[in-house]
């Protein structure tokens, strides 16, 4: 295939991939939070998409209206509920990985009970069609996505550093003890960037509801590339995040092009590892941040 | 955990006392354990369904004991130690179809190479710690699936049916049986051993503070490749007798998240960390398994009861039924091998 063309196929996957990967370096930046449950996060944004489309046809961007604040408002009780309670442990870090990953068994198992494994999507007209420029291809839902994916991303960005919130939030990320000093309540920003993450997962989910199929156990392959982004990019940094996203996708649709898409997640694994070999902070990330 | 690692050693009469009450309960019931397959009578039409439910609780023992090694004891959360579990069952079974090997004796060979596979892995991934440590384990996990369920020597994703086990009907559990009776108990000897050892000690320090412990003078990064490579022998034995006794192999049976989660939930509802609690865990979580499956079908919500178990234990429990006994001073001694 034309190169071209397959990095513009990377690019647009990679998109959707920044905006998943961005809720999952935040919690990790300001919280030490490792969330396993990301991945079900999607799956809940995809799965209220798929029913918003096939019970009423309302259209995936459309849904974004009402899976944002839904997740954002989850995201926020499950911190308060669930976290809050570890706050103080010695062994914080693995015990968010641990949380995290019995949540999203039990969202898994909830999910594959009341909806069965069946393979899900919805199918707007613009998931299947394309802009055709020369003998370029670019397919219309992807690049919407991409579109809306970047959208989020820059009003996520505007948010950190236009507002008193949203600085609060970094200087958190920066010190964890400090912004306490001078006034911020630490919890009530861990609440809402958790919040915040959360619902950043689900509008990615909404999104990944046309471009690829799902089910409930989907969610280990996005969490595993997603672990992968973050690592690679180094932990708790968004720009990192963003860039690996962009990078890996492209690199990865390569390798699916060369020997086919079965090995395009091996892309991500095979990055991890090298990247820890060489430089185990990651791209962006500071030595010991982990 | 640590002030009742003096307990052994010096102190003459109570210790000795102490031993006993110890030792007794733990040979007697290993005595039974070992007789058992003998009383087919007693079992009548249920011998094969007990023996087999033993024989799944020995390698669930071997699973989480294991894995309380790198996970407990370092403090350094693995989800995907059950990749030696596959590639002990894939070894072992292409040998049995390819070249007609039994897994009976290729199995421990696989113990060999889960050695060597876990070094070479924990080479590269201990070079991280915390979260990255664990992240990099996952991506072992579906890396290795993603290669098994390709690679068409060993049946890709339709997996690899094994020849049956030439056994009379009636005895066809007793071999195995003892197998993972076997491998169940190598691996708890293997835990004790490294709990009491210098290693042993080292690896606590660096749970505790492997700063601390980096200037005390202990190679950690060594110790953690250490720990980490025996923590992948074991799997790799009972992966090599479970896919002969279930007569095919699938990556889904071995390289499923569920397993590992099922390895990390039995060794911190245990109490992880300590000898005991990993046997502890894995009995009682092979009996509510049991249970839920016999009461409520095999379905999703297994994975549920799974999952609520983990989260309800990390809040309430998180130094699990040994830490949390032996805090409040009610540990038995038959349990604590510390």
């Amino acid at each position: 295939m034309n190169t071209l063309q397959v990095a513009i196929f990377g690019l647009m996957l990679g998109g959707v991939y920044a905006l998943m990967a961005s809720g999952l370096t935040l919690l990790f930046g300001v919280m030490r939070i490792v969330n396993l449950a990301h991945g079900v996060f999607i799956l809940l944004g995809a799965y209220f998409a798929y029913f918003a489309f096939e019970r009423m046809t309302i259209d995936p961007f459309v849904s974004l209206i009402a899976v944002v604040p839904l997740m954002f408002l989850l995201g926020m009780a499950i911190y308060r509920l669930l976290f809050t309670r570890i706050e103080g442990s010695s062994r914080f870090g693995e015990m968010t990985v641990l949380l995290t990953f019995g949540m999203a068994l039990i969202v898994e198992g909830l999910l594959g009970y009341f909806f069965t494994g069946i393979f899900r999507s919805t199918s707007p007209s613009y998931g299947t069609s394309a802009f055709i420029i020369g003998d370029l291809f670019i397919p219309k839902g992807q690049l919407y996505g991409s579109i809306a994916s970047f959208g989020l991303l820059i009003l996520l960005w505007v948010f950190l550093t236009r507002t008193k919130i949203g600085t609060a939030i970094r200087a958190t990320m920066q010190n964890r003890t400090a912004p306490q000093i001078v006034g911020v309540n630490v919890r009530w920003v861990s609440t809402i960037s958790f919040g915040i993450g959360v619902a950043m997962a689900g509008a990615a989910g909404a999104l990944m509801s046309y471009l690829s199929a799902f089910f409930p156990a989907r969610h280990w392959q996005w969490i595993a590339l997603l672990l992968s982004l973050v690592v690679l990019g180094g932990l708790g940094s968004l720009k990192g995040a963003v860039v690996a996203a962009l990078a890996l996708s492209v690199l990865s649709a390569f390798v699916s092009d060369w020997l086919g898409p079965t090995w395009s997640p091996m892309t991500f694994y095979l990055a991890l590892f090298l990247i820890l070999l060489v430089r185990p902070q990651g791209l962006f990330g500071k030595a010991g941040a982990a | 955990m640590s002030d009742s690692a003096t307990s052994s050693g010096a102190l003459p009469s109570t210790a000795r006392v102490d031993r006993r009450a110890r030792v007794v309960p733990v040979v007697a019931l290993l005595v039974i354990a070992i007789l058992l397959p003998l009383a087919r009578p007693i079992f009548s039409g249920t011998y094969n369904y007990a023996l087999q439910l033993l024989l799944v609780t020995y390698m669930w023992v071997a699973l989480a004991s294991s894995w309380n090694i790198i996970g407990g004891y370092v403090g350094y959360i693995s989800l995907g130690n059950n990749v030696f579990f596959g590639i002990g069952g894939y070894f072992a079974g292409s040998l049995l179809v390819y070249y007609g090997w039994s897994p009976f004796l290729t199995a421990p060979v696989a113990g060999v190479l889960g050695l060597g596979l876990g070094l070479l892995f924990g080479l590269v991934a201990l070079r991280t710690s915390g979260a990255a440590f664990i992240i990099s384990t996952i991506a072992l996990l579906l890396m290795t699936a993603l290669v098994f369920d390709n690679w068409e020597w060993v049946g890709g994703a339709n997996g690899l049916s094994l020849p049956l086990p030439q056994f009379e009907l009636r005895w066809v559990k007793v071999p195995f049986y003892y197998a993972m009776l076997l491998t169940g108990v190598g691996a708890v000897w293997l835990s004790w051993k490294v709990a009491h050892s210098r290693f042993g000690l080292g690896l606590r320090a660096i749970a505790e503070d492997e700063i601390k412990a980096e200037v005390a003078g202990i190679n950690t990064r060594a110790y953690k490749v250490m720990a980490f490579a025996l923590s992948a022998i074991f799997p790799a034995i009972a992966g090599g007798f479970w896919g002969y006794s279930l007569t095919y192999l699938r990556g889904t049976i071995f390289f499923s998240i569920a397993v590992a989660a099922e390895m990390v939930l039995m060794a911190i509802i245990g109490g992880r960390g300590t000898v005991s609690g990993p046997v502890v865990g894995a009995v009682l979580l092979v009996a509510i398994n049991e249970f839920s499956v016999a009461r409520f079908g095999s379905s999703e919500l297994n994975i549920v009861v799974t999952g609520l178990i983990l989260v309800a234990a990390l809040i309430f429990f998180p130094t699990g039924i040994v830490g949390s006994l032996r805090d409040r001073g009610r540990l038995p001694r038959f349990l604590d091998w510390d």
